[in-house]
């Protein structure tokens, strides 16, 4: 056996014992709080990819304990190295390890930042427990985990304050927390349903498991109230989940607010964990959505996410929430790649994004570092058309963010172009022509905005004032060049024809079209050319404003779905909370009244203090006591014994009751 | 009076059952020698160990594998009416008892703040435990419904006495008592009549354990199940004649009577207006006792008795208590966003109205659902349910009874940036909170989880209402922690000694990590006999 597969448990171990010390450690751990973190980050990291290494030599790791008695059965946690799990472990440790080493630079002046890295390791250990679990229960909370550490994360600055467009950090922290929970509940129904259908959570193929082929029969052929079977039920609240998680339409709305965080923390959203965990999520449950209806579904909304979220970031002019809408456009090409059954493609499309979207934010967060300099904390930071010019201030910046934006884009050979491309053919080729004009669409638009972006930031001569930014230092410059190699040699993980990737998660190998790349290269060419004649749209602020109007405002607004749910589900909310309310006064509280004032009458008419107490209504009888106390308490007693003769009352009245009733 | 039963081991639970009484004794004795209070409120604090540590006992030597009731000690009492002192405890009773035993000692700590009157405070709290314990271990009925009535007598004097508002704590604890006393006519009235019928049959009792076994129809029994006794008797006494006969319809009549006066202790909708005000009015330790313990009390009584005693009836009622209960679910995640951003104990009032709807959910289910399996995973899921709220409800008392210290307001807008002054204690209310709105990991979400999954099984229209409850109780809890926690600080530098605070947090956020990681501990102590209740409701044989 292999010595890394045998303690494969160590992988998220490691970083979550990081996150443990940190957090008992006394307030002198913001010294070594960042070293501890990167430590065990990459040691967890070189775990991983010896692991990945050993699962494609053929071998594989499993383990569990029990975890809670479940009425005749029992709930067994573990985890399971298989060729997907370690396929993502092998992404996620690595990322995960340098973005932390980038955030020890970035950070380094905060005073608490040995609480960021407690969080940001206790969100990698979540990733990586959720891409190893063997039992969707686990998988599920190591899934919240990652919900409590965005919320955490995006509400760093927990103190600050919103300025302008920009939401105040703790809000756009309850907003991520809560509408990502809106899909995590349905998927949570989703488990429930599983678990009552088939009696199993457990991932996995073998008799007893939910993969297990008589359980898929059974479950596509079970029906439900609704009409559609319980495996296209359980997909559809399953995916539920990673419409939440991946920031999918209609529940992306939290991501582009998520921001509010410190970069590096985007980074880490964006790349190696929370939205990647979504698509990795349909990629596990794989075999349920196979045997149900939803994967038509999947590409729709995949599809529409895609081209829907590439418009908007074409007219924001921040830098991070440009990149914001491409991670929800690039996640739109995984999640519709899974709905035409490209599933090999789509994993690969996540490993290669996580390289150059983390390596793309970690530029935004030198370039946002560098900005703070110029144009100090509260001046336009990020916006881009306070920028330019950077080429020459902060060359290594941008030469990394060129590399990244190309791979981004789909620029031939880097990584983003093999990946993109296997998914684009994939679609041409079975004949998924809608899913095929919407991506080469937003492969379009991808190669717009990017070409837009960097012109405005990168090109022409600074606009921000007298003092130029500069280039970042120390430990942040290894980060952004070891990210920038990833984003471009990435793709070799799965050439055409040397495909190591597809052998290790078991996928089908995606066959190479040049006319379809040739083609893909085109589109992504002509999008620079329209990036460029875009170049100076939207470059006033007053398109974000609440009061414009027209198509550009639209978009800047991202489509104001904003406002739709405020004016719809906040409202609704808000008419429901008066009206529990008024049911409370009006109808509950009346009927108590009313049941009171009957039963005092019956008992003025029976006569007897003892009698209103026995029978009255808990409102009229509590002011027949009080006149009662009244009375005692003229006659000189004290409170406490008038109020035990209330209560003593009603032990009598039930001696009596049991004397006379009970007597045999 | 008749000899303890032959046991080997010592009666622990009579003992757990006395030390809170006898500590109270000792407080006012203490009282009364005029002694520092100080020394009152140490000792009480010290003396309330005693539980904690016999409860540890019990929990390191029930058998988890064992059905039935084990530690039972029996004393015949008044024979004539079969009344006898019984005590024993099982799944259902046991994770309440240690809840019990750990939350007084918070309650205890909290007490520590309270100056005025301090030996009765502490005495009437302890009195309070004793008669918490009481209803929990007791399985005669006589018994049971003495110690029920009981608890209200200190839950009303701390109400009353140490209540946060002069004008209108009074009401409050009135409207409290009285709403417990008259719908306790509900059990007192059924019971009555439930003893005569078997009393008519030739054997009479009063023994819960027994009755539910009757009411089950389980094996041993002659004559039929408690249903057919109960009608056999109303037949005798001629009600039929005008009645019809319809024996269902007479033990639905017995089982909504039982099932309401639980209801109002649950604070199921609509039986919920009382608690509001008493949570909001009682001092801390009250808010502790009552949240944390006495309502649990309610779903606890419809597990031990409403549902095994007429169990017919209790799956006919099971979708209109369904329905109920998500009621509650949803009402008391609305009141919690009203009052989010105002009096922070309210607030915390209908957070619990919408915990104990999800109990309500699960007794449901319990009742009604298709297959044994996710009966018992209801159970398991309710009686996990009501430890994990307890634990998170008072340490969120805690939270809250500290803010309105430093701030001088029960309003959550009188705080604000309290986590740059007191992180310590802001990291505690972090881990409440979120144990309270089950987070997983947390031991909220375990019960959660379990009832989830059996609410499915019985009616997925219930379960997919419940979650509209687990998101707006949740942006409710969010809300209040961003408005006190979070923002700029405002008021002084020093937030006040948080230390107190923190250590008598300490094992109870402990538990919440633990137990959310790990439930076995508790769950295998529930387990066993929520499969056997789950199989006698469901009509199976016996397991």
């Amino acid at each position: 056996m292999n010595l890394a597969l045998d303690h494969a448990w160590l992988i998220p171990a490691l970083p979550a014992l990081a996150s443990l010390l940190i957090h008992l450690a006394p307030p002198r751990a913001e010294r070594w709080a960042g070293p501890l973190a990167v430590g065990a980050g990459t040691l967890a990291a070189l775990l991983a990819l010896l692991a990945a290494l050993a699962v494609a030599g053929g071998a594989t790791a499993a383990g569990s304990f029990r975890w809670a008695p479940a009425a005749d059965g029992v709930i067994e946690l573990g985890y399971r190295i298989d060729g997907l799990a370690a396929a993502l472990i092998a992404m996620v440790a690595p990322v995960a390890a340098v973005i932390q080493l980038f955030a020890i630079g970035y950070m380094a002046h905060d005073p608490r930042r040995a609480r960021f890295f407690g969080f940001t390791t206790l969100f990698t250990a979540a990733m990586l427990t959720a891409v190893i679990a063997d039992h969707l229960l686990l998988l599920f909370i190591a899934w919240e985990v990652m919900g409590l550490c965005s919320y955490l994360l995006i509400g760093f600055w927990y103190e600050r304050d919103g300025t302008g467009s920009r939401p105040a950090p703790r809000d756009a922290a309850i907003k991520a927390f809560l509408v990502t929970r809106v899909g995590d509940v349905l998927f949570l129904l989703g488990i429930a349903l599983l678990w009552h259908e088939t009696g199993s959570l457990h991932i996995g193929t073998a008799a007893g498991q939910l993969f297990a082929p008589e359980t898929l029969a059974r479950l596509a052929a079970t029906p439900t109230p609704l009409g559609v079977s319980a495996a296209t039920l359980a997909a559809a609240l399953l995916f539920s989940g990673t419409i939440g998680k991946s920031a999918q339409f209609p529940l992306h709305i939290w991501l582009p607010d998520a921001m509010a965080g410190p970069t590096p923390v985007s980074a880490l959203i964006h790349a190696a964990t929370m939205v990647a965990a979504g698509v990795f999520l349909v990629a596990r449950t794989y075999p349920i959505f196979v045997v149900s209806a939803m994967l038509p579904w999947v590409a729709a909304i995949g599809a529409l996410t895609a081209v829907g979220a590439a418009l908007v970031a074409l007219v924001q002019t921040d830098l991070k929430r440009i990149l914001a809408f491409s991670t929800i456009s690039q996640l739109g090409f995984m999640v519709a790649a899974l709905g035409i059954g490209a599933w090999g493609a789509a994993i690969f499309h996540l490993i290669t994004h996580a390289c150059f979207k983390a390596l793309l934010f970690l530029g935004a967060g030198a370039i946002i570092h560098a900005m703070e300099q110029a144009v100090g904390h509260d001046g336009p930071t990020q916006d881009i058309q306070a920028m330019g010019g950077l080429r020459r201030h902060m060359p290594l910046t941008f030469a990394t963010y060129l590399v990244g934006a190309a791979a981004l884009a789909g620029v031939p050979p880097l990584a983003g172009f093999w990946s993109k491309d296997e998914i684009v053919a994939h679609a041409l080729t079975h004949g998924a022509w809608g899913v095929a004009i919407a991506l080469l669409a937003a492969s379009l638009l991808t190669a717009a905005y990017l070409t837009r972006q960097i012109w405005l930031v990168f090109f022409g001569s600074f606009r921000g004032g007298a003092t130029v930014p500069h280039d970042a230092t120390g430990a942040m410059r290894a980060p952004l060049v070891l990210l920038a190699l990833a984003a471009a040699l990435v793709g070799g993980i799965n050439l055409p024809w040397q495909h190591g990737l597809s052998d290790l998660i078991g996928a089908e190998a995606g066959a190479f079209h040049p006319g379809i790349a040739a083609l893909a290269t085109l589109v992504a060419l002509a999008g620079a050319g329209l990036g460029w004649v875009l170049r100076g749209v939207a470059a006033d602020a007053d398109l974000a404003q609440p009061g414009a109007r027209g198509v550009l405002a639209l978009l800047a607004q991202g489509y104001r779905l904003d406002a739709l749910y405020r004016h719809s589900f906040g409202a609704a909310v808000d008419v429901a909370m008066d009206l529990r309310r008024w049911i409370d006064r009006a109808i509950i509280g009346r009927a108590i009244a009313l049941v009171g004032a009957t039963t005092t009458l019956v008992g003025r008419l029976s006569a007897g203090a003892d009698d209103i107490l026995l029978q009255g209504g808990a409102e009229l009888a509590g002011r027949g006591i009080d006149e009662l106390g009244g009375e005692v308490r003229r006659s000189a007693t004290g409170r406490i014994q008038d109020s035990l003769a209330l209560v003593a009352v009603g032990v009598v009245l039930f001696a009596v009751a049991a004397v006379t009733l009970l007597r045999p | 009076m008749g000899v303890l039963a032959a046991a080997a081991t010592p009666p622990w639970l009579t003992m757990v059952l006395l030390t809170p009484l006898v500590g109270a004794l000792l407080a006012w004795a203490a009282a009364a020698a005029r002694l520092d209070a100080t020394l009152v409120r140490r000792g009480a604090l010290a003396w309330s160990g005693i539980p904690v540590g016999i409860a540890i006992v019990l929990w390191a030597t029930f058998d988890p594998q064992a059905t039935g009731l084990q530690f039972v000690e029996r004393v015949p009492w008044v024979d004539a009416i079969r009344v006898e002192y019984t005590v024993g405890v099982d799944g259902l009773s046991l994770p309440l008892v240690l809840l019990t035993a750990v939350l007084t000692p918070l309650a205890l700590a909290l007490a520590w703040r309270e100056d005025d009157r301090a030996a009765t405070h502490v005495a009437l709290i302890m009195v309070l435990q004793a008669a918490l314990f009481g209803c929990f271990l007791s399985l005669n009925f006589f018994f049971f419904f003495i110690c029920w009535e009981l608890s209200l007598i200190p839950a009303y004097l701390l109400i009353d006495g140490w209540g946060r508002d002069p004008a209108r704590r009074r009401g409050a604890a009135q409207t409290f008592v009285i709403y417990t006393i008259v719908a306790s006519l509900g059990l007192l009235l059924p019971f009555q009549l439930v003893y005569l019928a078997t009393a008519h049959a030739g054997q009479p009792t009063l023994d819960l354990v027994e009755l539910g076994r009757l009411g089950t129809g389980q094996p041993g029994m002659a004559g039929g199940n408690l249903q057919a006794l109960v009608f056999a008797y109303l037949d005798a006494q001629g009600f039929s004649d005008s009645l019809g006969r319809f024996p269902l319809l007479y033990a639905s009549l017995l089982f909504w009577a039982i099932f309401i006066a639980l209801a109002v202790k649950l604070a199921i909708w609509p039986f919920h207006t009382w608690l509001p005000d008493a949570y909001a009015e009682a001092p801390v330790a009250g808010s502790i006792m009552l949240a944390g313990v006495m309502s649990k009390l309610g779903a606890y009584g419809m597990l031990r008795v409403a549902l095994p005693l007429f169990p017919e009836a209790a799956q006919l009622a099971a979708p209109v208590i369904g329905a109920l209960a998500l009621c509650g679910v949803i009402v008391g995640a609305l009141g919690a966003l009203r009052h989010a951003m105002g009096d922070m104990k309210r607030m915390l009032a209908y957070t619990s109205i919408n915990h104990m709807g999800y109990v309500g959910l699960a007794v449901a289910a319990a009742a009604a659902a298709p297959d044994t399996t996710s009966r018992a995973l209801a159970i398991d899921g309710a009686v996990f349910q009501l430890v994990a709220h307890g634990l998170s409800t008072a340490a969120l008392f805690v939270v809250i009874a500290w803010i309105t210290r430093h701030t001088g307001s029960h309003d959550a807008r009188a705080a604000a940036g309290l986590r740059s002054r007191a992180p310590r204690l802001a990291g505690a209310a972090g881990i409440a909170m979120f144990a309270n709105l089950g987070l997983p990991g947390l031991a909220g979400f375990v019960g959660e989880f379990y009832i989830m999954r059996a609410v499915w099984a019985n009616a997925p229209l219930l379960a997919l209402g419940a979650t509209i409850g687990l998101v707006i109780t949740g942006l409710a809890l969010l809300r209040w922690y961003g408005q006190v926690f979070h923002g700029s600080p405002r008021g002084p530098h020093h937030a006040g000694p948080e230390l107190v605070e923190v250590l008598a947090l300490a094992p109870v956020l402990a538990g919440l990590v633990a137990f959310g990681l790990y439930p076995a501990p508790i769950l295998d102590l529930i387990n066993r006999t929520a499969l056997s209740l789950a199989a006698a409701l469901a009509g199976g044989p016996p397991s």
